[in-house]
């Protein structure tokens, strides 16, 4: 009996390291994914990539290297401005870092890990305030620049390359300024976190407004919608509200023009304290099965469930309190889900202070579990205040 | 030669001299440079029961950068600002203020402008051309808020709701100190709702007294301390550059020596400090060349102790009040006076420590202080709030404290918010979030549910505060403002515990509570609370 234990735990030393390499996401021989952050960084900001690892149910981050973006950050701003931005594929190859202070974008070669060059708006473009936020297609890029209020168009070229080609100033209703963007198609459809927001037809280059500026539907309750994502066929726009209890509103676009938009309360789930405080960010999972939202004033993150053929979203679950909420981090900011396929398995949070909470999910389809993994938080050493976090290979929409 | 290079030097000083009184017209008056002695301000006295006072309220960026907010006292035909106004028990203030801001729109942001015209409706069944009667909020915009004064909130007294006075007219005020009101230190300031902070940053704050007798304060040296906080860019909701003053004078230690004061060696002192920062959280510490020093505290927020505390440490919110005896410095020893800083959470506003004041001794007698006044009635026999503690409330409540925003750096929504009504930025024509009739004993628990302090305060009331996190306090005290500390992202909300006492009919009417750091004030962290009189419900 005793040499079959020994034989048995033979079998599984040896085969231990097997099995661990099979649930790695960074094997050997497999492409890496890459977690990366736009560490916004006031004296010199880099973009920081860590390798994704760790068993299942028990994921890590490695980290792997820091590149310098040759700009500067000012080390916040908005939670819902999206300060990463590579194209909806695994075959993408470009990495674009907004530098909010010294307001150019860092080009990336994901492939090298090089900067490719800093490339420059307008001298009115400025978002010195709150960030630069991006989105890209494989034509454009558009930048939204948050102190000036400007959308700058550049045209994307071989080698990650960018040229200016024009701005755009846009005019929130209640005097805000442009914060969340999405982009699907030529539907471009930003935030202006006063309450308003506005969709752009940009098939010719330069956004064109589809004169569908609107307050979205929480406004009358003071809700103002931050952060911003699309569906993937472009149907949905759904929109995080800096609200105190968790809610999210869905615009139809089916239209080409923001339809008015249907706000949901994500109502209080059971295994946290308290409803969700400022519901700022907002990411659909690779299979849109599940919304994902950053509560970012109480630390934790919530999931709901997601209709993408009628639009409609149902109370999922929530995680508990991330850790070492308040102490030191103090904000949640966007949000990537590690997978490119399913509920995308693990997701990441940017934590403002800074660090990456890392969570497992798990759905049934009725109902899901968001839990932090063990490793979690990784600290995201050179951000002074981390908001935004991107996968390479991204989610492929 | 000589006389020539002489005499243009001459013409270019004049010149220089005349460019600068151009460009510089003098509106408010110069304020003392850093470093210097501190002292008193000037002092007006009621005289048969009436302190008659004209002040005009201006504004003008100072050398320094700041923008200041001056009310002008005019005193044997020179500009004084923010006269310290005493008054016994009963008398009446008879404050004629003009408003005399100039603040053009396009000084302002454009988000600010946006939410700077805010409009008070006339109360219902009322005209607008009555005085009191609402209107619109403008930068140059005012009105006064008699703080910790237990005085009616209405027309012509403590109304800070409906009485907007803009700029260019004259607004007269009558209040009548009650007779009962405790004697101890209060304060005045603008509160017109969206332009406080502007106001009070630019240094719009004064002392009041009330005089009467503070057991172990009689015939010894008084000194006034209104600690202020100037800032670069006042209407730049984050807190950029800012330093803190005393009775105007800078305390930057070390970029420029700091204020001080002479006091008589072995002395003790009689010190009366009023917190009219708008965010600042002063932690108050005394120290001699021998050490800290306790510091006995026989008055807070304008109520005496009942039993003096002794202290090595003090804190103190904006709008709160200490009242202290110092020990005297011992011969050949100096001191300072400093704020030791305070942790107002993780997305709270820093508030580094301070030196605020360097104390030096002397033996002369001239650099000797006159005491506080004595007072000229003797002590209600029964004073405002007496017995509050043994009082059955008629009502408990449950109110919290909380934010949402948009971005690390805000804007920020704040909301006070009774609990099952929903979290909403204070509008000026909002019904009131609580209505409760004169003759009612609430108590009132307030949660924090934000990442960083906050600063409870009501108008018209003092309130005892009965437990902190739900810990009955040993010795309940009256307070009108109170620190709740942040939450730290888990656990239990951190809360106090308060009495309201609404037994006095002179409370009858429509007022606020808020939080008395101004931006959050201003931000819409602000409720009405309507006390109907007795009979009606």
């Amino acid at each position: 009996m005793k040499k079959l234990v020994v034989s048995i735990m033979v079998v599984v030393l040896c085969l231990a390291p097997s099995l661990l390499c099979a649930a790695n996401k960074s094997a050997p021989g497999a492409p890496p994914v890459y977690v990366i952050t736009n560490d916004d960084g006031t004296l010199h900001s880099y973009a920081t990539f860590y390798v994704a690892g760790g068993m299942q149910g028990d994921p890590t981050l490695s980290y792997l290297e820091n590149i310098n973006t040759h700009g500067f950050g000012i080390g916040g701003g908005f939670f819902g401005t999206p300060r990463l931005a590579m194209l909806p594929s695994s075959s993408a190859q470009c990495l674009y870092v907004s530098n909010a202070s010294s307001g150019d974008i860092a080009a990336m070669d994901i492939s090298t890990l090089q900067l490719v060059g800093n490339f420059l708006g307008s001298t009115n473009d400025n978002g010195t305030s709150n960030g630069i936020g991006m989105v890209l297609n494989q034509n454009y890029l558009y930048a939204g620049y948050s102190l000036s209020n400007t959308i700058a168009t550049f045209s994307v070229g071989a080698g990650c390359q960018l040229s200016f080609l024009g701005d755009i100033t846009v005019t929130p209703l209640n005097g805000g300024w442009i914060a969340g963007m999405a982009l699907n198609g030529n539907m471009l459809v930003v935030t202006y976190i006063d309450g308003s927001i506005e969709s752009f037809n940009t098939a010719n280059g330069i956004p064109i407004s589809n004169n569908d500026k609107q307050n979205a539907a929480g406004f009358a309750s003071a809700y103002f919608p931050d952060g911003v994502d699309i569906t993937q066929d472009g149907h949905y726009a759904i929109f995080a509200d800096a609200a105190v209890p968790t809610t999210v509103e869905v615009s139809d676009l089916s239209s080409g023009k923001l339809g008015p938009t249907i706000p949901y309360l994500v109502s209080e789930p059971t295994n946290v304290i308290g409803p969700g405080v400022n519901s700022a960010t907002v990411r659909l999972s690779p299979d849109q099965s599940l919304l994902y939202i950053g509560n970012s004033q109480s630390g934790t993150v919530s999931a709901a469930f997601f209709d993408k053929n009628t639009g409609k979203i149902s109370p999922g679950c929530a995680s508990k309190q991330l850790k070492n909420f308040y102490n030191p981090w103090s904000y949640i900011g966007a949000l990537a889900t590690r997978d490119t396929g399913g509920t995308g398995t693990v997701l990441y949070a940017a934590e403002f202070g800074s660090s990456i909470g890392i969570l497992n999910v798990t759905s049934t389809g009725t109902t899901c579990t968001l839990t932090e993994s063990a490793s979690s938080p990784v600290t995201d050493e050179s951000s002074p205040g981390l908001l935004s976090i991107e996968v390479f290979p991204p989610r492929p929409f | 030669m000589r006389a020539i290079a002489k005499c243009i030097l001459s013409f270019l000083i004049a010149a220089a001299a005349l460019t600068s009184a151009s460009a510089q017209v003098q509106i408010c008056p110069p304020r003392p440079l850093a470093g210097t002695l501190v002292v008193n301000p000037l002092d007006l006295y009621s005289q048969n029961g009436v302190l008659n006072v004209d002040l005009t309220l201006q504004n003008q960026f100072g050398s320094d950068g700041f923008e200041h907010y001056c009310y002008v006292y005019l005193y044997q035909g020179q500009q004084v600002e923010a006269p310290t106004l005493r008054l016994n028990p009963g008398d009446h203030l008879v404050l004629n203020l003009t408003d005399n801001i100039q603040a053009p729109y396009y000084r302002y942001p454009k988000q600010k402008q946006m939410n700077m015209v805010m409009h008070q409706p006339p109360r219902p069944g009322t005209k607008s051309s009555d005085d009191c009667n609402g209107g619109d909020i403008l930068p140059s915009t005012t009105n006064v808020h008699f703080h910790g004064l237990n005085v009616p909130p209405v027309c012509h007294q403590d109304d800070v709701i409906y009485t907007l006075i803009q700029s260019g007219e004259t607004f007269n005020y009558d209040v009548q100190i009650p007779p009962n009101d405790n004697p101890g230190m209060y304060w005045y300031h603008p509160h017109a709702h969206g332009q406080a902070t502007t106001q009070v940053d630019g240094g719009a704050a004064g002392a009041i007294f009330i005089n009467g007798v503070i057991p172990g304060t009689q015939g010894l040296p008084e000194r006034v301390f209104v600690i202020r906080q100037q800032f670069k860019n006042p209407n730049s909701w984050l807190p950029g550059p800012n330093q803190l003053t005393v009775n105007f004078q800078p305390a930057i230690f070390p970029n420029s020596p700091s204020p001080y004061i002479n006091v008589q060696y072995n002395q003790p002192e009689f010190w009366r400090i009023v917190n009219a920062s708008t965010q600042a959280f002063l932690t108050l510490q005394l120290q001699f060349t021998s050490g800290f020093q306790q510091m006995e505290v026989v008055a807070l927020d304008g109520v005496p102790l009942q039993n003096p505390l002794y202290e090595s440490e003090i804190d103190l919110p904006p709008a709160g009040r200490v009242e202290l005896i110092t020990p005297g410095l011992p011969n050949n020893e100096e001191g300072q006076f400093f704020t030791a800083g305070f942790d107002t959470g993780p997305v709270g506003n820093p508030n580094p420590p301070q030196q605020l004041m360097k104390i030096f001794g002397t033996n002369d007698l001239k650099a000797k202080l006159r005491p506080a006044p004595a007072p000229t009635k003797p002590p209600a026999d029964r004073p405002r709030f007496a017995g509050l503690l043994t009082q059955q409330p008629t009502t408990t409540r449950s109110l919290f404290f909380s934010e949402q925003t948009v971005g690390s750096n805000g804007p920020t929504q704040y909301f006070i918010t009774v609990n099952g009504q929903k979290p909403h930025v204070f509008h000026m024509d909002d019904p009131p979030a609580i209505v409760t009739n004169t003759g009612a004993v609430e108590d009132w628990t307030i949660e924090n549910r934000s990442g960083e302090a906050h600063d409870f305060h009501i108008h018209q009331l003092h309130f005892l505060l009965m437990a902190i996190n739900g810990v009955p306090v040993q010795n309940p005290e009256l307070y009108d403002s109170f620190t709740i500390p942040n939450w730290s992202g888990s656990g239990p909300f951190p809360s106090i515990t308060v009495r309201m006492d609404f037994r006095d009919p002179n409370i009858a009417g429509t007022f606020v509570y808020h939080c008395h750091i101004l931006d959050h004030e201003d931000g819409g962290m602000m409720a009405k609370i309507q006390v109907n009189p007795s009979n009606q419900h």
